[in-house]
């Protein structure tokens, strides 16, 4: 455990190196930020709330969501490169797993996005929307663990089209749309709620909902005791179903790296 | 300590056409060359030898360390290490071993150097004590104080390549496999690797195997030698027999005031370079001067001639 610990540290590290990077990655998210109120804000303009869904709740979720997709985006050409580069071999001469190593590193960037490009948006905001507040402080304990969760289920998504360069030239690509993908449907560029209820349904049965949607509801009040509990219990369900997913293909690519020799 | 029985490794390489119509079929058919990278090596290593691996680009030099290392199945053959199966031990096995290979590195670009290093000790749980002890004699032996606490990125080649023989020893493997540790490397660079891999094997015992295509690497740092060629073993033996035949060997080429070049080859051992210097001197009037050692491919081509049998 240590020593995935000194992966996420050190790459924690390395994020502060690139200073340039850094403060574009500050602007970047003020950016974002502006551009979203005022595109809400005349869409709301006159009306309290649509669907019953208010601007406070909108623009919550906006908030939270940019801070969460922050902390969860992480390097997704890492495996890629580190095959392009024939760095891989060098991973494989050490004993750590390598899965864990990934996360890890992955959390360590996590924590630095979080700390230098979400707190300062989250303050920037407050300043010219008023932001809801959690229900009560169990919530904020319950979301916290669904936020776990929510990674652990992007993490795994992440990594199984990762595990593709294996086979593919480049996923960069594919990536792409996966990502798109996951803009749209787990509810961070559009509230889930403005979604038309069919494709809500379909949303309801892949992980999507899974990721940021669940610790968000939590966060709101919008869902209660026994609900909690089982959407953790359906977040728990995709991590482990995704993980076997992306063993598989990982087992298998590593052997074909090792017969094949690259 | 390490046995390796008749050894294959043959890579499928996919043929392409060229033109469209050519690359729409690759998409279903494919057809494959054979190269035989490793084609049936067999040798066995004692505890505490240090061997070097001789031999051109493309000899299968790296294809053979990464089999030894587990990282590469083999497709034919046996190698048992320590007693381990590398490839199919690997998780345990690396835990004993250490590897550089030259063209690559292990350390992370952007954190100074030490910082890889108190990586390594957390992922090979090197006591602290032991660490300290190893860091100190190391970066002494090999001159690092200067730069261990510059980034990676900052560093010349023969500096990271000392980083990277550095983080392959840290934890004191039993065997370590260095795959051209010299490629690239000025002088003053090589002879400072050279020193410190022949005091590691002498004062801790490791068995190592160090490829090189530098026969100057393998003079000094090595007791025994084998040169592979096209995947197999041509030579296997001790240093000094080829040496003797070879590297005393030189070839003098001349540059005359009247614009032509004249050759001169002989050995050093049947006769003197001051007898041979003065007799070149009084025959010919000299612009500029050159003496070569043998290159590998010449060597190797005279094992095939028969100048020298394993
Ligand atoms: N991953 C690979 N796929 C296909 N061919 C390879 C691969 N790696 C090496 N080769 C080929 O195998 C031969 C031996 O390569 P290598 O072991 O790297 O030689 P050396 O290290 O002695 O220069 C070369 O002809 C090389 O082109
Ligand atoms: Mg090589």
């Amino acid at each position: 455990m240590r020593v995935y610990m000194e992966f996420a540290v050190k790459k924690f590290q390395n994020r502060l190196t690139y200073r340039l990077e850094f403060f574009m990655g500050i602007i970047n998210t003020i950016i974002t930020v502006v551009v979203f109120c005022s595109i809400y804000k005349a869409l709301y303009a006159g009306t309290d709330s649509v669907d019953g869904i208010t601007f406070q709740m909108v623009a919550t979720n906006f908030v939270i969501s940019l801070g969460l997709s922050n902390a969860f985006s992480f390097d997704e050409m890492f495996l890629q490169n580190k095959l392009h580069d024939g760095n891989i071999t060098s991973e494989l001469l050490k004993p750590v797993n390598f899965k864990f190593r990934m996360l890890w590193e992955n959390i360590g960037e996590g924590v630095f996005k979080i700390i230098f490009y979400f707190v300062p948006a989250v303050v920037f905001c407050s300043f010219f929307m008023e932001l809801s507040a959690p229900k009560d402080a169990v919530s904020v304990v319950l979301m916290g663990m669904s936020v776990i969760l929510g990674y652990f289920v992007l993490w795994q998504i992440s990594f199984i089209v990762q595990t593709w360069c294996f086979w593919l030239f480049s996923v960069w690509g594919i990536m792409t749309i996966k990502n798109v993908i996951v803009n749209i449907l787990a509810g961070s560029m559009i509230p889930i709620w403005f979604m038309p209820p069919l494709l809500r349904k379909v949303v309801s049965y892949t992980p999507f909902e899974a990721i940021y949607f669940t610790p968000i509801r939590i966060y709101l009040g919008e869902l209660t005791g026994s609900e909690i509990l089982y959407s953790m219990t359906i977040q728990i369900f995709w991590i482990m179903v995704l993980y076997l997913i992306g063993d598989f293909f990982w087992k298998k690519g590593i052997r074909k790296l090792v017969v094949q020799g690259g | 300590m390490i046995e390796v029985k008749n050894v294959k490794k043959y890579y499928k390489i996919a043929e392409r056409e060229k033109g469209i119509i050519a690359s729409f079929k690759h998409l279903f058919s494919r057809k494959y060359k054979v190269k035989k990278a490793v084609d049936d090596i067999s040798f066995s290593i004692k505890e505490g030898e240090i061997v070097g691996f001789i031999g051109p680009n493309g000899a299968g030099k790296s294809t053979t360390i990464k089999m030894l290392s587990g990282i590469l199945y083999p497709d034919a053959g046996e190698v048992m290490i320590d007693g381990f199966i590398p490839y199919k031990q690997r998780k345990e096995y690396v835990k004993n071993i250490g590897v550089v290979f030259g063209q690559k590195s292990q350390l992370n670009w952007d954190l100074p150097l030490i910082e890889s290093f108190e990586l390594l000790k957390y992922i090979y749980k090197i006591p602290e004590e032991k660490y300290q002890k190893n860091l100190k004699k190391f970066t002494e032996l090999l001159d690092m104080q200067e730069f261990i606490n510059q980034p990676v990125r900052q560093l010349s080649l023969g500096q990271r390549m000392r980083g990277d023989i550095v983080a392959a020893l840290l934890h004191s493997p039993k065997i370590v496999f260095f795959d051209e540790p010299t490629i690239g490397l000025d002088v003053v660079a090589k002879e400072k690797i050279r020193n410190f891999i022949r005091y590691m094997n002498e004062t801790e015992k490791t068995t190592m195997i160090f490829t090189t295509h530098d026969m100057q690497d393998i003079e000094k740092v090595c007791n025994r030698l084998i040169i592979i060629d096209k995947g197999t073993k041509i030579y296997d033996g001790g240093v000094e027999e080829i040496k003797n035949k070879y590297v005393s060997s030189k070839n003098i080429q001349m540059l005359l005031e009247d614009g032509t070049k004249e050759n001169y080859a002989f050995n050093v051992n049947e006769v003197s370079m001051n007898v041979v210097m003065e007799k070149l001197f009084s025959r010919f009037s000299i612009k500029d001067i050159s003496i070569q050692e043998p290159e590998i491919d010449e060597i190797i081509r005279d094992i095939y001639e028969g100048g020298i049998s394993a």
